[in-house]
């Protein structure tokens, strides 16, 4: 896809290994992957309008290439209210941000207590590889994921998210709807074709992918670049 | 990324023939006990093979009393497999030799080659493969015990003890001479019918993709069973094995876990990407039941062989006495069936027949009808019929007392035929129970586990399998067959 190569050929281009949090996002939703609203905002004007596109509550973060690690560095502002509180949140993360491109993100708020992580990676053997499995901390604490090789067949994704042994986290528990398996199947499925059609990309992360109701949103997004490009 | 590339229809039907051969020569056929060229002449005799064999030793008149030849050329009749045990050195012109001769194929045991540290035997490997490729020639090995082919009496290894496997539907292909040897031996001691048992070696130009899409297509295969340790090119079997999807069973058991996901990956998702995790689902993909040990991988094998699968997870456990049924329930549980809810009418049936002293609620001991054959015999009539039940899992161990219920049982199970699987275990003290087992599996009634923890395993793999390959289309047209033919088990494995 053209729009989603020319976001990698930038980065290349400036010498970077991996896509910013906005530029990830807009790629995966070049392939229909739901992703939150979002805003990048360099300066107090740009801010004050993205306060009103997205609408309370919301959520700031430092946007710069540089960062790839925020909740390490402390650089995310949750549940923000009123323009009280942006405002505050504004001020901070810059002043935390001395000597960086001090571009953060605005964006929309989803709520949902069910994380999952969804990724791509590109196996020496296999080649591209995608993930799917527990979200957000429990990530790296459980391990409780699994994989296909791509390109996946809509049973392949089926199987996958059955395969993880918190399988029940799709269902209908503690009275939340059972997950959207249609869109969740798909965003599998389109992870695998990007790392099919871009082999510049060596790896992906959607971490945390957010069950907002039953839909799933991808709410933060890594993508990281191979030095060497590669063909698929 | 470079596409799979399968041979010619010509090198498939050269390797159909060098498992069924009519004449064989052993080129390297040796007296010498300290060769491997008497071991292998050795297992072809003491296996019976049927048809000719040729010597070809140029210092020998005859080999074990069979009249020997100097060269393969020297022979006047046709031959259709060359089993090679010479060093490695000697080996490019005995190629050309059996090419000039017209071999359909070639077992090279003869060791030295990619395996070596030594850069000249990777490449004159490579120098070997170019020419047999181009020949349309398939070579198993090199560097391998060999290969058996039960159903043509056929042992065309270096161990004669091969043969001692009895012939049945499951064929084995391995990474590893040892496992091989070892599920051999495992099959010989639990009685387990086999088919094929193949070496690849090093993979010369027979590596697990062409052994798959042949192995479909044999008559004598029922089951197709992997050893896998790592290859350079696994989408290549990936897409063999997906091209026949659920048209015969298919299992592997993949060793090599200890490569982990690159720790320095930047990514999760790379930190997690195991070499085994990412096999494992390449497996499924492919329709290929990833296992976890050499024994599961033959007991998985020996239920999709003989039994049905189950329509759904929901499981009965009958036992004859609690503990195995709790040994069995704790395992079925964990490997995702379901301890299946009986039917009120079933449960009545059940206590009526068992005193309120016993567990009667699935897991059922039936420990207080010992004495009572026809009340075991009426617990699992009704317990098959029950709709809540998907499979059976039927445990006994032997006591004095219940020494006739397996015989007891039999008309029933083998009139039923497993409309429904049936994994058993029935376990006595050697030759108490063995023929009256016997009986039962040749009946196809039920398959026979030596614990109730692989009992209770066979029975997940048999679930397991079919939830990977349900709704394929090749899956849906043996069924239809299956069902048209009353035929509910593939073979007695």
């Amino acid at each position: 896809m053209k729009e989603a190569q020319s976001i990698i050929e930038k980065a290349l281009k400036e010498g970077r290994t991996s896509l910013s949090e906005y530029e990830s996002k807009n790629l995966l939703n070049l392939y229909g992957i739901p992703v939150t609203r979002e805003v990048l905002v360099r300066d107090r004007g740009e801010f004050s309008k993205a306060l009103a596109e997205i609408g309370y509550p919301l959520v700031i973060k430092a946007c710069s290439p540089q960062v790839t690690h925020k909740t390490e560095r402390n650089l995310v502002r949750v549940d923000l209210r009123n323009v009280e509180e942006a405002g505050a949140a504004f001020e901070d993360l810059t002043s935390r941000m001395e000597g960086e491109n001090k571009t953060l993100l605005v964006q929309e708020m989803v709520r949902g207590s069910r994380e999952l992580v969804v990724g791509m990676t590109r196996d020496p053997q296999f080649g591209p590889c995608v993930m799917f499995g527990l979200g957000g901390i429990y990530t790296e604490i459980l391990r409780d994921v699994s994989f296909r090789v791509a390109p996946l067949e809509k049973r392949d994704a089926l199987q996958m998210t059955q395969e993880i042994r918190g399988r029940k986290i799709l269902e209908s528990v503690r009275g939340m709807p059972p997950a959207d398996m249609e869109t969740l199947c798909r965003i599998l499925l389109q992870v695998g074709q990007i790392g099919m059609e871009h082999g510049a990309i060596k790896e992906i992360d959607i971490n945390p992918l957010i069950l907002s109701g039953s839909r799933p949103v991808a709410v933060d997004a890594l993508v990281i670049l191979s030095e060497s490009t590669v063909s698929p | 990324m470079k596409g799979p590339k399968m041979p010619t229809s010509r090198f498939f039907e050269n390797l159909a023939t060098l498992f069924n051969p009519t004449t064989v020569a052993v080129i390297g056929a040796s007296d010498n006990p300290g060769k491997l060229g008497y071991h292998v002449m050795k297992s072809l005799t003491q296996g019976a093979f049927p048809g000719t064999l040729v010597p070809v030793n140029p210092g020998a008149a005859a080999i074990l009393g069979i009249e020997a030849y100097p060269a393969i050329e020297a022979y006047p009749g046709t031959v259709e497999l060359a089993i090679v045990v010479l060093p490695a050195l000697s080996v490019p012109p005995v190629l050309d030799e059996c090419i000039r001769k017209g071999v359909n194929g070639i077992v090279l045991i003869t060791a030295g080659f990619k395996e070596i540290d030594d850069p000249r035997g990777g490449e004159l490997q490579a120098e070997l493969a170019r020419t047999a490729s181009e020949a349309e020639l398939p070579v198993i090995g090199p560097n391998t015990f060999g290969m058996v082919n039960l159903h043509r009496s056929l042992n065309a290894s270096f161990t004669p003890e091969f043969s001692w496997v009895r012939k049945g539907g499951i064929s084995l292909v391995s990474q590893s001479g040892g496992i091989s040897h070892l599920m051999a031996f495992l099959a010989m001691s639990g009685d387990v019918g086999m088919s094929k048992i193949v070496g690849l070696g090093n993979r010369m130009n027979v590596d697990f993709a062409e052994m798959f899409t042949y192995l479909v297509s044999d008559p004598n295969t029922d089951v197709i069973a992997l050893y896998l340790e790592g290859l350079d090119d696994p989408r290549k079997l990936m897409e063999a094995a997906k091209a026949h999807r659920g048209a015969k069973p298919a299992v592997a058991y993949k060793t090599g876990s200890a490569v982990t996901g690159d720790r320095a990956s930047l990514s999760h998702t790379g930190s997690m990407a195991g070499n085994q995790e990412v096999y494992r689902g390449a497996l499924k993909q492919a329709g290929i039941l990833p296992l976890e040990s050499a024994e599961e991988l033959l007991d998985a094998a020996r239920a999709l062989a003989m039994c049905p699968l189950p329509k759904g997870p929901r499981i009965a456990v009958l036992s004859g006495q609690a503990g195995p049924g709790m040994a069995a329930c704790d395992l079925c549980e964990a490997q995702g069936l379901e301890i299946a809810v009986f039917q009120p009418e079933t449960q009545n049936v059940i206590n009526e027949l068992l005193p309120p002293l016993a567990l009667r609620t699935n897991p059922v001991d039936m420990g207080p009808a010992w004495y009572k054959a026809s009340a075991i015999e009426g617990i699992i009539r009704a317990v098959m019929t029950d709709d809540q039940v998907d499979a059976l899992l039927i445990l006994m161990m032997y006591a004095s007392a219940n020494r006739e219920a397996p015989a007891a049982i039999s008309p029933l199970l083998l009139e039923w035929k497993q409309k429904k699987p049936v994994v058993s275990c029935l376990v006595s003290p050697p030759g108490i129970w063995d023929d009256a087992i016997r009986t039962l599996e040749n009946g196809s009634a039920l398959m026979n586990c030596r614990t109730p923890e692989r009992a209770a395993l066979a029975a997940a793999s048999l679930w397991k399998y079919g939830e990977m390959i349900k709704n394929l289309e090749a899956w849906s047209k043996e069924e239809h067959r299956r069902q048209k033919t009353g035929d509910r088990t593939r073979s007695k494995a």
